[in-house]
Parts: C-alpha cells; sequence; structure tokens
C-alpha cells in the first residue's frame, strides 16, 4: 500500500510525500477558498442594507395602526386632529410650526429626504432624485400662488421647506410676477423647462403646460436615473418607479380621454416613455376615442384587469375616481410584494415610502372629511386608502 | 533559521483555520448585527442595551474558534520538545476546518438574523424574546463544529495522547 503510493507521487513528478502532502493542503486551501468566497459574497450584498433598513423597519413601527385610525376618526374637530398628531414624535415638531396639511406634507417630504440620504450608493440616484418631487411642487404652488395674487406669508404656507430649492424659497415666494420667478431659477435645471412652457402660460393664462412640464421632466428623469438595473436591488427599485411612471400616464389618458381631449391636446405634456407602457403603446393609447378605448389598448400589460373591473363603475358614474382608486392600490401591491421578495434589500425601504405616502394621503382625507364636510366617522372610513 | 516539523507547520495551520475563519463569519455577523443595531438606536435610543445584546450573539464564533486554536497550539506546537507527526498535523487541520468553516458559516448566519431580529424589536418592542429565539439558532452550526473538532482532537491522539 505504501510502496503503491510512493509510485503514484514519484509518477506525479513529485521529490518526496512532504511536497505531496503539501501540494494537497494548497489544493484544499483553493477549495476553501472559492467556497468562501461564494458564501461570503451574497452576504455582502447586504451589508449596506442593515442600516437603513433598521431606522427604515423603526419608523414603520410607529405608522398609524388601525386602532389609530379609528380614534382619530372619532374627532370632533380639525384642532382635536392636531391635539392627537401632537403626541405622536413625527408629527410633533412641525404641528405647531406650520398649517396642518403643510405639517403633514413636510413630514411626507422629510421622511423621502431621510431615504435618499441612508439609502445605499447604488440606489441612492433615484430616491435623491425623488426630492426633485418636492422642488416641483414648490414652483408650481409660487406660480398658482402668484398667479391668484397670495401674500408671501400666504404662499409660505403652502411650500414645504425641503428639497434643492430649500435655500431659495424665500427669494422666490418675494419675486413680484412669474418672468421674476424664473430669474431666480436661473441656473437650476427647471429654467430650460419654464422658459418654453411659461410663454405659453402667459399667452393662454392656461397653467396647464407650465404644471405638465414639470411633471414631466420629473418622471422622465426619474425612470431614467432606475433604468440600468444592476443586481436585484436596482431592478426592484426599477420595477417600482416604472409602475410609478406607468400609473401616472395611464391616469394622466384616462382624464384626457373623459374630458375628451385629442392626442394633439394632450401630446405635448405626456411622458415620452414607460415601463410596461413603452413610446408606441403611448402614443395608440392617446389616440384612443374613449376612456374605455385606453381600458382595451392596455390589453396584455398587468394594469388590465384591474381597469377592465372599475370601467363599469366609470360608465355607472361618470367618473375616472375607481381607475384611479385601482391604479393607487396597484401601485401599493407592488410595493409590498416587493418589500416581501427582497426583505434583505431595497424592499422595505420601497414599502415603507408607499405606506407612509398612504398615511398622509389618510390623514388629509380625515382633516378635509373633519373640516370641510363635517363627514361622519364611516363616511370618511370608507374613504381611506 | 530555524527548522519547523512538517507536523509541527500543518497543526499551525489548523490553529490558523480554526481561529481566522470562524473569526471572519464572526466579523462579517457582527458587522451585519452592529450595522442594524446603530440604525436602531438612530431612530430609538432606548435600543441601545437591546442592540449590544442582539450584536455580541455573532462573537461566540470567534470564541469556540479561539479555544480550538489555543488547544491546538498548547498540545502541538507550545509542548517543548514535542515531535509532531504529520498526521497529526492533518488532524490539527480538521479540527480547525470543522470549527473555522462552522464558525464562518454560523457567524455570517447569526449576524444577518441579528440585524433582521433587531429591526423587528425596534418595529415591535414585544418581538425582544422571540427574535432571541431566532438569532440563536444559527449558533448550532458553530456547536457542531466545535464538537467535531473536540472529539477529532481527542480520538485523533492531540489531546490526550
Amino acid at each position: 500500500m505504501v510502496e503503491n503510493i510512493s509510485t503514484i507521487i514519484t509518477g506525479l513528478g513529485l521529490p518526496s510525500g512532504e511536497a505531496f502532502l503539501a501540494l494537497v493542503v494548497v489544493v484544499l486551501a483553493i477549495i476553501g477558498l472559492i467556497a468562501v468566497i461564494s458564501a461570503i459574497r451574497p452576504v455582502l450584498s447586504m451589508y449596506p442594507y442593515t442600516y437603513p433598513l433598521a431606522r427604515v423597519r423603526a419608523r414603520k413601527g410607529r405608522l398609524f395602526t388601525d386602532k389609530q385610525y379609528t380614534e382619530l376618526l372619532e374627532s370632533q374637530t380639525t384642532e382635536e386632529v392636531k391635539n392627537y398628531l401632537r403626541g405622536l414624535p413625527d408629527y410633533a415638531k412641525y404641528i405647531d410650526e406650520y398649517p396642518l396639511e403643510k405639517a403633514l406634507d413636510t413630514q411626507l417630504a422629510e421622511t423621502y429626504d431621510l431615504i435618499a440620504r441612508i439609502a445605499p450608493d447604488n440606489t441612492k440616484d433615484p430616491f435623491t432624485f425623488l426630492m426633485k418631487k418636492w422642488d416641483i411642487r414648490n414652483i408650481k404652488s409660487i406660480i398658482i400662488a402668484k398667479e391668484v395674487g397670495l401674500s408671501e406669508e400666504e404662499t409660505m404656507n403652502l411650500v414645504v421647506p425641503f428639497g434643492e430649492l430649500s435655500d431659495k424659497l424665500n427669494t422666490l415666494i418675494d419675486a413680484d410676477n412669474v418672468d421674476e420667478i424664473l430669474n431666480n431659477l436661473e441656473g437650476t435645471d427647471y429654467a430650460p423647462i419654464l422658459e418654453d412652457s411659461i410663454p405659453v402660460y402667459k399667452e393662454t393664462g392656461i397653467l396647464l403646460p407650465v404644471e405638465a412640464s414639470l411633471d414631466k421632466y420629473l418622471l422622465e428623469n426619474l425612470l431614467r436615473t432606475a433604468a440600468t438595473p444592476e443586481d436585484d436591488n436596482t431592478a426592484y427599485l426599477h420595477e417600482y418607479v416604472g409602475n410609478l411612471v406607468d400609473i401616472t400616464n395611464i391616469k394622466m389618458i384616462l382624464r384626457a380621454k373623459a374630458d375628451g381631449l385629442k392626442y394633439d391636446d394632450i401630446e405635448p405634456y405626456m411622458v415620452s416613455d414607460g415601463y410596461q407602457i413603452r413610446e408606441w403603446k403611448l402614443k395608440d393609447l392617446m389616440e384612443s376615442e374613449d376612456v374605455s378605448g385606453v381600458v382595451n389598448g392596455l390589453e396584455g400589460t398587468d394594469y388590465a384587469p384591474m381597469l377592465t373591473e372599475s370601467l363599469t363603475d366609470y360608465t355607472e358614474t361618470g367618473s375616472i375616481q375607481a381607475f384611479e382608486k385601482a391604479l393607487d392600490n396597484h401601485i401599493s401591491k407592488v410595493a409590498m410584494r416587493i418589500s416581501q421578495k427582497n426583505q434583505f434589500g431595497i424592499g422595505p425601504m420601497i414599502g415603507y415610502l408607499n405606506k407612509k405616502e398612504n398615511e398622509i394621503k389618510n390623514l388629509k382625507i380625515i382633516i378635509r372629511g373633519k373640516r370641510e364636510q363635517d363627514l361622519s366617522a364611516s363616511v370618511i372610513k370608507e374613504m381611506l386608502v | 533559521m530555524v527548522e519547523v516539523a512538517l507536523g509541527t507547520a500543518l497543526a499551525a495551520i489548523g490553529a490558523g483555520v480554526a481561529i481566522g475563519f470562524a473569526g471572519l463569519g464572526s466579523g462579517i455577523g457582527q458587522g451585519i448585527a452592529a450595522a442594524g443595531s446603530v440604525g436602531a438606536v438612530a431612530e430609538d435610543e432606548d435600543m441601545f442595551a437591546r442592540g449590544i445584546i442582539f450584536t455580541a450573539l455573532p462573537e461566540t464564533q470567534a470564541i469556540y474558534g479561539f479555544l480550538i486554536a489555543i488547544l491546538l497550539m498548547v498540545f502541538t506546537i507550545m509542548v517543548p520538545g514535542k515531535e509532531v507527526s504529520a498526521a497529526l498535523g492533518l488532524v490539527a487541520i480538521g479540527a480547525g476546518a470543522a470549527i473555522g468553516f462552522a464558525g464562518l458559516g454560523s457567524g455570517m448566519g447569526q449576524g444577518i438574523a441579528a440585524s433582521s431580529s433587531v429591526g423587528s424589536v425596534v418595529e415591535d418592542p414585544d418581538m425582544f424574546a422571540r427574535g432571541i429565539i431566532f438569532t440563536a439558532l444559527p449558533e448550532t452550526q458553530a456547536i457542531y463544529g466545535f464538537l467535531i473538532a473536540i472529539l477529532l482532537m481527542v480520538f485523533g491522539g492531540l489531546l490526550g495522547g
């Protein structure tokens, strides 16, 4: 036996048994190293998400529960709603500083800001870009405020102190007219967009071109920032952002068709591409004769079943609200699915952002229900997302 | 130059593998758990103590690896004049690999579980006990590795031989 082993070792060209042993150890070491590297790599991909996920889950634990909604719905006045929100750390800091709705929007903007700051590098860009949503909202609010002649103080109550333009808000609000706002935006991404749309607004007096051009810029570029999925996390983010863009497009087309607008009327304001609904499909949808044509045109996409179900509701009421609700539910389901499938990556961040959006929507519904329509708790509850 | 016998060299590799890989797993696991805990503490200062507990759990793999490495060294390299055969050296590598690789997997797994548990606890404080149980489960692989390493050393003639 020993002789046989010696013959094999000599046959391999090795001078001694010790050299053979060394060779065996080296081979085992290489195999071990390959095994270790393959085991470590997937774990290391989770590493950048551990810190943000803990923060997100802490905040998720502070989201409104059904019990809290029920308690809030029992409030008789908006002052009681305010008092309730004062007891919640996330809202308390803004409630006394701003009017109620601005306080809610500021809290939501702060959430977006947090996610953009803590997101790992490979998924940071789309979240950072999403902060422009607040710039665009602020620009729209300031232009509208100028249009209707609101005072500086009233205008200040409409803007949210987040986004790239947060330092410029006072200057923008101080502007006497839209041209001055445009001058103050010089050097930002928004100046070239507004340079094209403001002349149209001045000529027609309609703000839609200004608003639509800003929305178009946001959505087109948002999709672009998430357009090159490198791994699971970026692929899921692309899916979520893509669904957001598609849903915004579908809502715009449905609204336009419900108002009887033609292709030429809406084409300049539409986002040129989408996720499931690509450029050619968007054109087809815009060319549809009516709302049911749009719904039929979506056949083969994820959006078709839910919109077909809502078609009856639309036929009965003539309101596209059922479509909008179905599409909002769809994006919530997409967020929840991503959150469950990608638990150690971007998933919970997407899930939380969506839930936070819904929470703010619900709080606004409750406030409006109490303030403007004095609706009963059960009626408002029906309206919640 | 000091002449090192092949058996002694192999035993040294065994000790290195034991603490090296177990420490690697423990370090990665503890890093993951610590990053999660820092995030939790950033949102809720009361999470500090619980975060420390979850972060400390993946330390055990490094301790097992350290113990085996020390034992290997005490019974081979550190015994003056003891001649370690190549066969004993291979037994030492086996023992080191057993705890090293088991500790690597166990440490990483425990780190992920600990980080998730910290997230659950900060979301719902009632999850603490259940989080500890789930986090303790990946400890078993390290215990298996530790036991096999000890058995290899005992019956391979390294301990008490």
